[in-house]
């Protein structure tokens, strides 16, 4: 035996893993994006699939220039990175400008992730974060524009039944599309809003995945009718347009920045949802769910203490042992 | 059958397949066994024999005046050859007496005695005198836990073997069930406890069927079958399975009024109280994928583990990891002079391919540690506060509570060394502590 080599292992237990990695998590949100992925494509052709793969592009290629520029392993095999620019790219209409959504997905994986640290050190959602950045500096994407202009590429006409997104149609008092039609496909406003049912196809695949549980979708959807009904609106039409579908079951469940316990995660879906209706009805009918679901973000350590649960042993349980475990000299 | 459990835990792959139908056999004697001076929780033995002397299976060697220790025994016949300072399992290296064995071994002629006779004190000097601790790994001295405080109203026979891989509680349940109930009757009698409750979880159906005949007759015994999840068998998942109640953080199972022993300890408390005999022998599995012939062997305190995979046929293709204790608990090793103790419930023997990675990533939160912690910590934030150093943080999170199971280095999806981060925790947070005061 002892002229047998071994190299053996040296390191602390446990010495089992379950089959459970983050590169399979993104695999499976990948999947879960397909149904809404292939909506947007049957509606845009071209226009989508272009937009879809600069963001996929502009993702894989700012996390691999960060990574180096720090001297960092590259984690591109993890898969958040393409999560983070098909999310954007998702977040876009179709007649966005490949330059904007290639800078918003460089502020999404670059400043947003990996500045912050990298995946799980960042606080905000970083493609909502990249999405948002478009509105924030508009005055640099304007710029942009002027010089990009002449790189547009010919993808002829888009396909759309109107420019207007169902929440503008809402706003204005025009004519709007039947819930059915909302229900399961229509192509108003950004890619990822172009089918309710692939969205939930999605999400029901991820929840039975048990990648993300029902507490935030559950609570920020209740949350969005009932204010709405409060708001006087048809609660139907704020659930299924816009923002609500995507930001409910792939960014507010987003693991990295989201609460931890059930409690916690209930408290911030239902904020997001509450927030949402009063941005949409107050302020204008486009980034509500971006912009509550960032805005929760920033409250996720503080909800998480806030609902901390107490240790095994710190609540009383099984008071029936009248005499057991009393000390002696007291009972005998 | 009404099949009790706990909250969270996780549910592992067994692998007891390999040996669970394997009949404990006794391996044959090696040429050396290293014999530590320390391998209970409480003070070290000192050497009450010195280089040249002869030793008997069964000679105290070992001793020490203070209440938590045990006593240390030779286990085999021979010639003490060092009292020095020898590799342990666990990384460091402990006083231990090296003993040349005799090619000859006397008839060790245990004094048999009846045990119906003895009296509470009788049998606690009896226990104390063989230097029995917990055979399922914590090693704590068995005459301390059956001094409790406090009225007991149930003893527990830890009968879970919740750790994969594990079968040696599972064939001794089969093969030694008088003994068992018999130590266990002992124990009862010595805490005074009205109720005797085996926790055996259901994959051991045959331990089940074996109890339930030999405890027919018997007032106030029961079998409790319990699910197949991890840890069932920590004491305190046990205790909430079995009785419902929980043990605050910081206390112990008498302050519930609950005591608890494993398999092997009522085993040994037997031999002990029947024959007079100390431990220096003890049943534990030798298993793996990359184990020739996964087995249960009795074999003597302080043989080192290279003689017993030599005896159970080596390893099958390239060995990648060999384990002292469970897969979850235990402690890899890196030599293979190292003695099996009296804790030790285990070898095994992993393949390359069994070998868990090693390279993590930052937490990504997404809660599953939480989820399975059956401790109800934060293992998230206890990992990643110890990671960087924020260990006043680690503490407030729970760190102190953490048991190191491992349920939540086994779900997690970044692959992080929790359990590595919690005991560097529990180092730093206690040394902050003893400089406070």
């Amino acid at each position: 035996m002892a002229d047998q080599k071994l190299s053996l292992t040296l390191s602390s237990s446990p010495h089992l893993r379950s089959s459970d990695t983050v590169a399979n998590a993104m695999q499976d949100v990948l999947l879960a994006l397909c149904p809404v992925t292939i909506v947007s494509i049957i509606f845009f052709k071209l226009h989508a699939v272009f937009l879809i793969l600069v963001c996929l592009a502009a993702a894989a290629l700012t996390e691999l220039i960060f990574r180096k520029a720090m001297n960092k392993p590259s984690s591109l095999h993890d898969g958040s990175a393409l999560v983070t620019g098909l999310l954007v790219a998702l977040c876009f209409g179709p007649a966005t400008a490949w330059w904007t959504a290639a800078l918003c997905t460089f502020i999404a994986v670059g400043v947003a992730k990996e500045l912050m640290g990298g995946l799980g050190w960042n606080r905000f959602n970083p493609a909502l974060f990249g999405r948002v950045s478009v509105i924030m500096l508009i005055p640099i994407f304007t710029y942009l524009s002027s010089i990009f202009v002449r790189l547009r590429p010919a993808l002829g006409a888009i396909d759309m039944v109107t420019q207007a997104t169902p929440l503008a149609l809402l706003k204005q008092g025009a004519g709007l599309p039947s819930l059915a039609n909302l229900f399961v496909a229509f192509p108003g406003g950004a890619l990822g809003e172009t089918s309710a049912l692939a969205l939930i196809l999605g999400g029901a695949y991820l929840l039975y995945k048990q990648h993300i549980t029902w507490e935030i979708p559950g609570a920020m959807i209740i949350a969005v009718f009932v204010v709405a009904l409060l708001f006087g609106q048809n609660p139907l039409y704020h659930v299924l347009s816009g923002g609500v579908l995507i930001g409910a079951f792939f960014m507010a469940t987003d693991w990295v920045t989201s609460p931890i316990t059930p409690q916690g995660k209930l408290i911030f879906g239902a904020a997001i949802g509450v927030l949402l209706v009063i941005f949409r009805v107050g302020l204008g009918p486009t980034e509500g769910t971006a912009f509550s679901i960032l805005i929760m973000n920033a409250f996720v350590p503080y909800i998480d203490r806030m609902t901390k649960r107490p240790k095994f042993g710190e609540v009383a349980v099984g008071q029936s042992a009248v005499t057991a475990g009393q000390p002696v000299s007291k009972t005998s | 059958m009404t099949v009790k459990t706990f909250s969270r835990g996780v549910f592992l792959p067994h692998y007891k397949e390999f040996s669970e139908n394997k009949s404990i056999t006794a391996i044959p004697l090696p040429k050396e066994v290293v014999i530590p001076l320390h391998q209970h929780t409480g003070a070290p033995c000192r050497a009450v024999v010195k280089p040249g002397d002869e030793v008997k299976a069964g000679q105290r060697i070992g001793e020490s005046d203070a209440f938590v220790t045990a006593f240390i025994h030779a286990s085999v016949d021979g010639k003490v050859k060092a009292v020095e300072p020898r590799p342990y399992f666990t990384g460091t290296n402990v006083e231990s007496v090296v003993i040349e064995v005799d090619a000859k071994q006397g008839e060790t002629a245990w004094q048999e005695r009846d045990v119906s006779k003895l009296n509470i004190d009788q049998i606690k000097d009896a226990i104390k005198n063989a230097g029995i601790v917990g055979m399922g790994g914590a090693a704590f001295p068995t005459h301390v836990k059956l001094s409790p405080p406090t009225a007991i109203d149930a003893f527990i026979v830890n009968a879970c073997e919740c750790e994969p891989f594990l079968t040696c509680d599972h064939r001794m349940m089969v093969e030694m069930t008088d003994a068992l109930i018999a130590g266990a009757r002992l124990i009862q009698k010595v805490v005074s406890a009205p109720r005797v409750i085996f926790g055996v979880e259901t994959n051991k159906p045959d331990a089940i069927q074996a109890l339930n005949a030999k405890i027919a007759g018997e007032t106030g015994f029961q079998v409790v079958p319990l699910d197949v999840k991890y840890p069932q068998g920590s004491e305190k998942q046990l205790i909430k399975a079995v009785c419902d109640r929980e043990v605050p953080p910081g206390k112990l199972p008498f302050d519930v009024g609950v005591v608890v022993q494993n398999v092997a300890t009522c085993i040994a408390v037997y031999d002990a109280c029947r024959y007079d005999k100390p431990l220096i022998e003890r049943v534990l599995t030798v298993t793996g994928d990359a184990a020739a012939r996964p087995q249960n062997i009795l074999a003597r305190i302080g043989t080192p583990i290279s003689h017993i995979i030599e005896h159970c046929g080596g390893f099958k293709g390239e060995a990648g990891k060999v384990i002292m204790g469970g897969p979850m608990t235990g402690w890899a090793q890196t030599r293979l002079d190292i003695p099996i103790v009296k804790g030790t419930s285990g070898i095994l023997l992993f393949s390359q391919a069994m070998v868990a990675e090693t390279q993590h990533m930052a937490c990504v939160r997404c809660g599953k540690c939480v989820d399975h912690c059956p401790m109800f910590l934060y293992p998230n934030y206890i990992g990643t506060y110890a990671e960087t150093g924020r260990f006043d943080l680690a503490a407030e999170w729970g760190a102190m509570d953490c048991f190191e199971c491992g349920v939540c280095v086994y779900v997690c999806p970044s692959n992080r060394p929790i359990v590595q981060f919690v005991r560097e925790a529990k180092r730093q947070i206690a040394a902050a502590r003893a400089a406070k005061n």
